[in-house]
C-alpha cells in the first residue's frame, strides 16, 4: 500500500483540496480566452501558463470540463501514422503522455499495452507496411507482424475471424497505450488552475467580436470579456464557433459511437483495431471491454445513439472473439467528431488576427491532447505556429497541400 | 434505424440510402478565382441547421434532395433535384 | 431451515416440479419457476455474492434485475444475474469475483483497508515513481472485473426478428395494461412488452394485503391476453429507444426490432434504498424485493424483521409480510407525519408497532458480518438527516425491509429526447415535454395511486390513438398526485463512522460524494465520473437518484437545479450475441466462381466480390509464387484467361451521351469513332484520380463504359448524380452484375478465340482498341481488343447466364495451346511488365494525373470536366512527387517490398508502390513514387528494405517488356 494513501486513513477531514476553483464571475479582460474546457483547451491553458508565463487566461466551457469528446473517446494513445509530420507530432504527444502523470501529479492510468492494427486484405497489409516504414524512419517502434505473433499477444483472437475475414498480419505499434481520459482533463485543469488560469464551467460563448480583422472580445452567457487572443478548442462545435468569426473550414460533424461491456476479469492485454471489420477494442482497468467502430455515415450535430452501430460492432467483435456471445453490452454513447478531408487536424492561425484554431480532430483527438496543448500555447504566445504543426494549417486546403494521411483512411483509432 | 422518404419509393429504412453530402452550388469554373474554387472544393458549411443534401436510394438508384435539420436529424421534405417547386 | 411458506394462489413457482442444483458446492432444493436468488433465499442462503470493490458479503437488494452483487457463473456462462435468471435442475453455480468461495473470499481484506482507499484514490497514487505503475496496475487490473470469461463459450448466433405495430406499450403494470387496452380498443395494433415473466407489474406483488388486487390483476390480464389487437411479449425488455420509434425488444431467444407508430412508456419506477450504516448486509433489502419474494415465490425475506420506511410503501410491505406470517417487529418511519389514510391503523391492527420520526441508525451485523442480528433505532431529524443517539433502542431481528422512494424508469423517455422536470409533489423527475408520438403513463409519469394510474394509462392510450389518427372517446382526466410523496427528499441517516452505501454496484458511500464535491467534482456529471456512481452494470438504477439528492444537499440547491444524468441504452445489459445477430458478410460471386474453386483457385476479397488470386490445382506441388509466375509466363508464351466479371460495366446512351462523358471523364469522347475504345479516367473535384476504365463507342449515342472492380458502384452512382445535376438527355444502365467478362491474353489468344468465333481477328480487321459484336461460342458477345496485360488480348463480355459456358468453351479451345487461367496476382505482374499502373494500388488518395504520368489522358482544352478547375490550380504548382517505372539493380541482396521507402539524403523521397520479379523479363521491376527531380529515365535511386539495407534502382521510360526484347 503506497504511503500516499495513509493520510486519507489518518485525517478526520478529507485531506484533499479542490482540483480547481469554482470560478463563477469572469473578469472584464484576459490576455487570452480559450473556448472549450476539454483536454485540448485545458492543456493549452496549462502550457500557456507553464511554458510562456501567460496566466491571465480564462477557459470557457459550455458544459462541464472534459464532458465532450475528452470523456467520450476510447482512450487510445498511439503514434503509428502515415506521414512523417503526423508520426512526429503524435510521437511527441506519446512522449508527453508518458511523463504526464508525474508532471500533473495525478494518476492518468497511462497504460502501455501495445497496439495491433489487423490487416485482413492484401491492400491493408500494404498500408501497414507503409506506416511501419514511415514510423521506423522517424524512430517510432512499429513493424509488420504475422498471425503467429498476433496470436501470441492475444491467444483468444480467432485469426480466421470465424472464417469471414482471415487476418493476414498486423501493424504492431509498441508504444500504443490507453489512459484514463477524464483524468487528463482534470489533471490539466488542476495544474492550470494552480498557476492562475480561471476555468468557467456552464459558460457559453455566444459571439466573438472582431474589429478590422482582429479579435477584440468574446460575448458569453456570463457577460462580455475583452481579449485579443481567442483559441477555439471545441471539437464538434468548431463550425459554430468559426461561424462567429466568418472563418471557413472543411470541417463536418459526424457522430462517433462507442460502447462498453460489463466488467470481467482481465484477459485482453493489448489494443486491437481492425479496419476491415470496423472494430477497435481494449479492456479497461475496470475490466470492461471498451469498443468502437467507424464514424456514422452522415452529418448530425448530436450525441444520439443508433442501434445499427451496436449491431454492426457486436457482429464483428464476435467474428474476432466468438466466445463473447453472452457477454453483455452495458452502455453505448456517442461523441461529435469534427472531420477534415485529409484525416489530419487543423491547427494554428486563421485569417482573423488573434483567432486561433485547434480542430479537425475527427477520431484521433484524445491522443494528441498534450502536444496540441503545447503547440497551440506556443502559437498563441508567439502569434506564430511552430514548425511541428505547420502542415496542419487551415490554409493548406486553399493551397491544395493536403496532408498525406488521406492515403491511409479506414478506421484508425 | 432511421426512416427516410424517397420521393419515388416512399418511406424506407436509412440503411437503404447513401448520404451524398450537402448540395452546394458550383461556382462558374471559368470566372471564379482560384481561392473561390478551392473554397468550393474543400470547405463546407459545417454549422448545424436546415440543409439541402444529396441522398441516394440504393435499391432503386434514385438520387434526390432531402431538406434536413442536421441538429435534430428531422427531414422536412424530399424531392428530386430540380423539382423543388413541384414537391 | 426453509423460508418457503405454504402454497399461495398466485405464486410463480410450480410445486409439482421440484429440482435440485448446486451453489458453492452445496445441494439446494428448489422449484421450477424459482429464480436462483429465490431458491437460495428459500434455503436460507443469504450470501449471494461479493461486492465489486470491497468484497463485502451481499444478499438480495432489488430482486428486480439489478442485483449486481449477486452474479454467478455456471462454469459456462458468467455474470449470471441470480435475482432474475430461473434456476434449472442440475445447475452448478458459484458466485463470481471471489477468491476462495463466497463465504471465505480472501478479497474481503479490502473492506478492512477501505479507509486508505478514499474516493478516486487511484488518481492520487501509484504514479510516482513512474516505473512502479505497471506493478500497481497489474494488481488493480486483477482486482477489478467481475466474472471470468469462458473462452470456450460457443458462438451462438440468434436471428433478429422484425415487428411493426401502431402502439408499443413498455411495461405491463396497471397503467401499461390500461393503456394497451385503450389503444387496442381504438383499433390500434398493440405490442405490450414487460420484463417480468408474468404481466401485472406491481399488482403481482404490492398488495398491502388487499385481496382485491388479485381480482383486478386477473381481470386486466384476461382482457389483455384475450384482446385480438394486443400482442404480449413478456420476459423481455425494451433495450432502448432509437430514432423514429425503433425499439429492440430483447428476449432470451433473441432481439425483435419493433418499429412502432407511437410509444407509451409505462415502465414504472425503481425502488431506492434509504442510506444508513450496514444497509448492504445480506438480509437488508428493498421492500419491493421483500414483497416480490413473498408474493411471487412464497419465500419469507426473514423470519423476524423490521420495516424502515420514508414513505407509505413500507406500510404496504409490512402488511404483505404480516399476511404471510412474517413477524414484523416494527415499522420505523423516518417521517414525523406517518402514513396517509388507514395504512397506520391497518399496520397496528396487524400487531406491528409504528415509530414515527425514527430511523435505523445502524444495523447490528451478526458476528461473521454476513447477516443481521439487530437494528439500532434512533429518533431522526428529517431536516438535518441526523439521528439522535440519546433516544435509541436496539431491536433484535434477522432482516430489514426498506422503503424510501422511487426513481423513474425513464431511460427510454430520455433517449427519445423527453425533457424532464422535478415534481415536488412526488419528489421525482417526471416528463415535462414529450417528443412527438411518445407518451408516458403511470408511476414513471408521477402518477402513483392505483385508480389514477389506470386512468393515466387510459389517457395515454387515447392520446396515442389520437396521434395515430384514430377516434377515441372523450378525453380522460387524471388527478395529479395528492397526499404523501411516494419518495422522500433525503432518506439518508448521517453516521460519522459508517460506510453508508449509496451505489451497491460500485461500493460508493455518502462520504465519497461529499469528498468528491470537496475536490471540485460538484456537478452531477463530474461527480458521476469521479466517483463512478451509476457506472456499474445496473447503470445507477438504485443509486443515481440518491446521488443527485446528496449533491443537491451539498450544494444547497434544489434537486431540479442539479439535473439528472442521461440514460444511455441499454436498459439492461444486453448480450453481444443477441445484438450481433447472425452476422452478415455479403460477397458477390461471378458466374465462373465454381469453376475457379474446382480448379484450385485461392480466392481473395476484391471489394464486394471474390476473385481468384492464383490457382493451385490439385496434385500439383508449387508455391504461390511459382503459380503466379507460371500463370504469367503462360500469357507471355501462349495464352491465359482471367475472369474480369467484377469490372464495373455501364451503358451510357442518349442524345447527350458523348457530351456527358466529356464532362464526366478527363478525355475526349465527342470525336471518338464508333467501334473504338478510349481510356476513361475519372477525377474528384480536387483533381485526384478516382478511377480509370475504358469507354467503347457502340453507336453515335451509345457508350459501354467499364470501371475498376472496386469502384463499380461509386462510379455508377456519381454518373447518376451528375446526370441529374447537369440535366442531360442520357440513360444509364448498370450491367455490372448482368454481364460476365473475361480477358483472353497472349500470343495464342487470337488462334484460340478464332476457334469459337467467326469474327475476323486479324490486326487490320480488328486493331488495337477496337470493339466488335459477334457470336462467341454461340453466344452474342461484345469483344474488345485490349492491351492491359499483353500486346495481344481480347476482352469478351457476355450475359452472365452464358458466362460459364463461354469461359469453358474458350478454355477447351485453348487446351492444345497450353492455356492457363490466371488470377489477380498474375494480372498485377503482367500489367506491370506492360508498364501500366493500377489506380489505388500505385496511386493513393492524393495522387493527381500529373504525378501519375497521365497528362496525356487529360484534355485540359475541353470546356469542363470534373476536377479540371482544380488541375488548373495544380498545374501552376511544382510537382511534389512522380510515379516512375524502375528496374532493380541485378546484384541486389534483399528484395524490397511494396511500400518500402525511397530514401534520398536520409529523407523520405517516395515509396515503392509495385514490385515484382518477372521471370519473363528476368528482372525485378516496379513502380515507385520519387521526387520529381529523380524521375528522369536512367536516374538511380535508393530503396530502403525491411532490414534497412539500401538497394539501388533505375528509372526506366518504357514498358518493361522491351527490356527482355533488348
Amino acid at each position: 500500500m503506497p504511503l500516499r494513501l495513509l493520510k486519507y486513513a489518518l485525517s478526520r477531514e478529507h485531506p484533499a483540496p479542490r482540483f480547481f476553483r469554482d470560478c463563477t464571475e469572469p473578469k472584464k479582460t484576459y490576455d487570452a480566452v480559450i473556448i472549450g474546457g476539454g483536454g485540448h483547451g485545458l492543456a493549452a491553458a496549462y502550457y500557456l501558463a507553464k511554458d510562456h508565463g501567460i496566466t491571465n487566461v480564462a477557459v470557457l466551457e459550455k458544459g462541464y470540463i472534459g464532458g465532450g469528446n475528452t470523456g467520450r473517446n476510447t482512450t487510445i494513445v498511439r503514434s503509428n501514422y502515415l506521414t512523417p509530420e503526423g508520426v512526429n507530432f503524435y510521437n511527441a504527444s506519446v512522449k508527453l503522455f508518458e511523463d504526464l502523470s508525474e508532471e500533473l501529479d495525478i494518476n492518468l492510468f497511462y497504460s502501455n499495452r501495445g497496439h495491433f492494427t489487423l490487416a485482413h486484405t492484401d491492400s491493408a497489409m500494404r498500408t501497414m507496411r507503409w506506416r511501419a516504414e514511415v514510423n521506423k524512419h522517424v524512430g517510432v517502434e512499429s513493424y509488420v507482424v504475422g498471425p503467429d505473433e498476433i496470436s501470441k499477444a492475444c491467444p483468444q483472437l480467432d485469426i480466421s475471424c470465424s472464417g469471414q475475414a482471415p487476418i493476414l498480419g498486423a501493424l504492431y505499434h509498441a508504444p500504443g497505450s490507453v489512459a484514463r481520459h477524464d483524468a487528463v482533463a482534470w489533471g490539466y485543469a488542476k495544474e492550470a488552475d494552480r498557476m492562475g488560469v480561471e476555468i468557467f464551467q456552464s459558460t457559453e460563448v455566444t459571439g466573438i467580436d472582431v474589429k478590422s480583422g482582429k479579435v477584440v472580445g468574446v460575448q458569453t452567457s456570463k457577460g462580455y470579456i475583452s481579449t485579443n487572443r481567442v483559441l477555439s478548442a471545441v471539437a464538434g462545435f468548431t463550425p459554430r464557433i468559426c461561424e462567429m468569426v466568418d472563418v471557413e473550414t472543411p470541417i463536418v460533424i459526424h457522430p462517433l459511437q462507442a460502447c462498453v461491456t460489463e466488467p470481467m476479469k482481465p484477459w485482453l492485454d493489448t489494443i486491437l483495431v481492425s479496419g476491415s471489420l470496423h472494430v477497435y477494442v481494449s479492456q479497461s482497468s475496470r475490466g470492461e471491454l471498451v469498443m468502437g467502430s467507424s464514424l456514422d455515415p452522415y452529418e448530425i450535430h448530436s450525441t444520439r445513439s443508433s442501434l445499427d452501430f451496436v449491431e454492426g460492432l457486436t457482429s464483428h467483435i464476435t467474428d474476432m472473439f466468438p466466445f463473447l456471445g453472452n457477454v453483455k453490452v452495458v452502455r453505448q454513447w456517442a461523441g461529435m467528431a469534427d472531420l477534415t478531408p485529409d484525416f489530419a487536424p487543423i491547427m494554428g492561425k486563421t485569417e482573423v488576427e488573434g483567432f486561433y484554431i485547434d480542430a479537425g480532430w475527427g477520431t484521433w483527438g484524445f491522443k494528441a491532447t498534450p502536444i496540441s496543448g503545447k503547440t497551440m500555447a506556443e502559437t498563441i504566445a508567439r502569434d506564430m505556429a511552430p514548425d511541428m504543426i505547420r502542415s496542419f494549417r487551415l490554409s493548406r486546403f486553399e493551397d491544395y497541400e493536403l496532408t498525406g494521411e488521406k492515403g491511409a483512411a479506414s478506421v484508425g483509432h | 434505424m432511421k426512416l427516410l422518404q424517397c420521393p419515388v419509393n416512399g418511406i424506407r429504412p436509412v440503411s437503404e440510402f447513401t448520404y451524398g453530402g450537402e448540395y452546394r452550388e458550383m461556382p462558374d469554373a471559368d470566372t471564379c478565382s482560384d481561392k473561390e474554387w478551392a473554397t468550393y472544393v474543400h470547405h463546407r458549411h459545417g454549422a448545424p441547421g436546415l440543409k439541402k443534401e444529396w441522398w441516394y436510394h440504393g435499391p432503386s438508384g434514385t438520387w434526390f434532395i432531402a431538406e434536413r435539420n442536421t441538429l435534430t436529424d428531422k427531414v422536412s421534405r424530399t424531392y428530386l433535384y430540380g423539382q423543388e417547386n413541384k414537391a | 431451515m426453509t423460508l418457503r411458506i405454504a402454497e399461495q394462489e398466485n405464486e410463480w413457482i410450480n410445486r409439482d416440479m421440484p429440482l435440485t442444483f448446486e451453489y458453492e458446492g452445496q445441494q439446494i432444493e428448489a422449484y421450477e419457476g424459482d429464480t436462483i436468488s429465490s431458491a437460495l433465499w428459500a434455503a436460507d442462503i443469504k450470501v449471494l455474492g461479493r461486492s465489486f470493490k470491497y468484497h463485502r458479503a451481499r444478499g438480495l437488494l432489488s430482486f428486480a434485475n439489478h442485483d449486481v452483487n449477486a452474479l454467478m457463473t455456471d462454469g459456462q456462462d458468467t455474470n449470471i444475474r441470480a435475482d432474475v435468471i430461473p434456476v434449472t435442475h442440475g445447475m452448478q453455480l458459484t458466485a463470481v469475483n471471489t477468491d476462495g468461495g463466497v463465504l471465505k473470499d480472501k478479497g474481503r481484506y479490502i473492506d478492512k483497508i477501505s479507509a486508505f482507499l478514499p474516493v478516486g484514490f487511484y488518481y492520487k497514487t501509484f504514479h510516482k515513481p513512474k516505473w512502479m505503475f505497471p506493478f500497481w496496475e497489474d494488481k488493480i487490473r486483477k482486482a477489478a472485473g467481475l466474472g471470468k470469461v469462458n473462452f470456450n463459450y460457443p458462438r451462438i448466433t440468434r436471428a433478429k426478428r422484425y415487428a411493426h405495430c401502431d402502439v408499443l406499450v413498455v411495461g405491463a403494470g396497471a397503467s401499461g395494461l390500461s393503456a394497451a387496452l385503450e389503444a387496442a380498443d381504438a383499433g390500434s395494433q398493440v405490442i405490450l412488452v414487460d420484463e417480468n415473466r408474468k404481466i401485472g407489474g406491481s399488482l403481482t406483488y404490492d398488495m398491502a394485503a388487499d385481496v382485491n388486487t388479485g381480482s383486478l390483476l386477473k381481470q386486466l390480464t384476461e382482457n389483455v391476453l384475450n384482446h385480438p389487437n394486443i400482442r404480449v411479449i413478456a420476459d423481455a425488455y425494451a433495450g432502448g429507444y432509437y430514432t423514429d420509434h425503433l425499439v429492440p425488444i430483447v428476449e432470451k431467444r433473441g432481439i425483435t426490432k419493433v418499429r412502432a407508430g407511437s410509444i407509451i412508456v409505462a415502465s414504472g419506477v425503481f425502488e431506492q434504498p434509504p442510506v444508513f450504516r450496514y444497509n448492504d448486509l445480506p438480509g437488508v433489502m428493498l421492500s419491493s424485493a421483500a414483497q416480490r419474494l413473498v408474493n411471487r415465490y412464497s419465500v419469507k425475506p426473514f423470519t423476524k424483521g423490521i420495516v424502515v420506511t420514508a414513505n407509505d410503501y413500507g406500510y404496504r410491505a409490512a402488511l404483505d409480510l404480516a399476511a404471510a406470517n412474517v413477524e414484523i417487529v416494527a415499522v420505523i418511519d423516518m417521517r414525523q407525519t406517518g402514513a396517509d389514510g388507514d395504512l397506520t391503523a391497518k399496520v397496528k391492527q396487524a400487531g406491528i408497532a409504528v415509530h414515527l420520526g425514527s430511523c435505523i441508525y445502524e444495523v447490528v451485523p451478526t458476528s461473521d458480518k454476513m447477516g443481521v442480528s439487530a437494528v439500532v433505532v434512533c429518533a431522526y431529524d428529517e431536516a438535518t438527516a441526523e439521528a439522535d443517539l440519546h433516544q435509541q433502542v436496539v431491536l433484535h431481528c434477522d432482516g430489514v425491509a426498506m422503503s424510501a422512494g422511487w426513481a423513474p424508469a425513464a431511460a427510454l423517455l430520455y433517449q427519445a429526447g423527453t425533457q424532464m422536470r422535478y415534481d415536488e409533489a412526488v419528489q421525482q423527475f417526471v416528463p415535462n415535454q414529450l417528443p412527438d408520438g411518445v407518451f408516458a403513463a403511470g408511476k414513471v409519469n408521477g402518477i402513483f395511486e392505483l385508480e389514477q394510474r389506470m386512468l393515466d394509462g387510459k389517457r395515454a392510450g387515447a392520446e396515442a390513438s389520437r396521434y395515430l389518427g384514430k377516434t377515441t372517446v372523450s378525453p380522460v382526466e387524471v388527478t395529479a398526485h395528492r397526499g404523501n410523496s411516494p419518495s422522500h427528499p433525503y432518506p439518508i441517516v448521517n453516521h460519522p463512522k459508517a460506510k453508508n452505501f449509496v451505489d451497491f454496484d460500485e461500493d460508493i458511500q455518502v462520504k465519497d460524494f461529499i469528498n468528491a464535491a470537496k475536490e471540485g467534482f460538484d456537478n452531477i456529471e463530474l461527480m458521476k465520473r469521479f466517483t463512478t456512481v451509476g457506472m456499474g452494470p445496473s447503470q445507477g438504477k438504485h443509486s443515481n437518484m440518491n446521488a443527485i439528492r446528496i449533491l443537491a444537499r451539498i450544494r444547497d440547491l434544489p434537486v431540479e437545479k442539479i439535473g439528472s444524468t442521461t440514460a444511455r441504452p441499454f436498459f439492461h445489459p444486453t448480450p453481444i450475441g443477441h445484438l450481433g445477430g447472425r452476422g452478415f458478410h455479403p460477397h458477390r460471386l461471378t458466374a465462373m466462381h465454381e469453376w475457379h474453386v474446382k480448379e484450385g483457385a485461392v480466392m481473395m476479397e476484391a471489394g464486394v466480390w471474390m476473385r481468384p488470386a492464383y490457382y493451385l490445382p490439385a496434385g500439383v506441388k508449387i508455391s504461390n509464387q511459382q503459380a503466379v509466375q507460371q500463370e504469367a509466363l503462360a500469357v507471355r508464351k501462349s495464352a491465359g484467361m482471367i475472369d474480369g466479371s467484377t469490372l464495373g460495366k455501364i451503358e451510357v446512351f442518349g442524345k447527350d451521351a458523348a457530351a456527358f462523358l466529356e464532362r464526366f471523364y478527363t478525355g475526349k469522347f465527342a470525336s471518338q469513332k464508333v467501334g473504338n475504345s478510349r481510356i476513361a479516367m475519372l477525377l474528384d473535384e480536387a483533381g485526384v484520380i478516382v478511377d480509370d476504365g475504358v469507354a467503347v463507342r457502340l453507336d453515335q449515342d451509345k457508350f459501354y463504359v467499364s470501371t475498376n472492380s472496386s469502384n463499380a458502384a461509386t462510379v455508377y452512382r456519381e454518373m447518376q448524380r451528375n446526370l441529374q445535376l447537369w440535366g442531360m438527355q442520357v440513360t444509364l444502365v448498370n450491367l455490372t452484375g448482368v454481364m460476365s467478362a473475361m480477358t483472353l491474353a497472349g500470343p495464342s489468344s487470337r488462334s484460340i478465340l478464332s476457334e469459337v468465333t467467326e469474327l475476323d481477328l486479324l490486326d487490320e480487321a480488328f486493331p488495337q482498341g477496337a470493339y466488335r459484336e459477334a457470336l462467341v461460342a454461340g453466344v452474342k458477345a461484345r469483344v474488345m481488343r485490349v492491351a492491359f496485360v499483353s500486346d495481344l488480348a481480347f476482352e469478351i463480355h457476355v450475359p452472365s447466364s452464358a458466362g460459364l459456358h463461354v469461359w469453358q468453351k474458350i478454355m477447351d479451345a485453348g487446351k492444345t495451346y497450353g492455356i492457363r487461367p490466371f488470377g489477380t496476382d498474375a494480372q498485377r505482374l503482367l500489367r506491370l511488365e506492360m508498364g501500366h499502373h493500377l489506380i489505388s494500388h500505385d496511386t493513393d488518395g492524393l495522387t493527381n494525373p500529373f504525378e501519375a504520368h497521365a497528362d496525356s489522358l487529360v484534355a485540359m482544352d475541353k470546356p469542363f470536366f470534373i476536377g479540371q478547375r482544380s488541375l488548373k490550380i495544380l498545374q501552376k504548382k511544382p510537382l511534389k512527387k512522380k510515379l516512375v517505372r524502375f528496374v532493380l539493380d541485378t546484384n541486389f541482396s534483399e528484395m524490397p517490398k511494396e511500400c518500402n521507402l525511397v530514401i534520398e539524403n536520409g529523407e523520405i523521397a517516395g515509396r515503392v508502390t509495385s514490385i515484382s520479379f518477372s521471370e519473363y523479363v528476368n528482372r525485378v521491376i516496379g513502380f515507385a513514387f520519387v521526387l520529381p527531380e529523380q524521375a528522369k529515365a536512367g536516374n538511380q535511386f535508393a530503396i530502403r528494405t525491411d532490414s534497412g539495407r539500401m538497394e539501388m534502382a533505375e528509372v526506366v521510360e518504357d514498358a518493361f517488356l522491351s527490356l527482355s526484347q533488348g
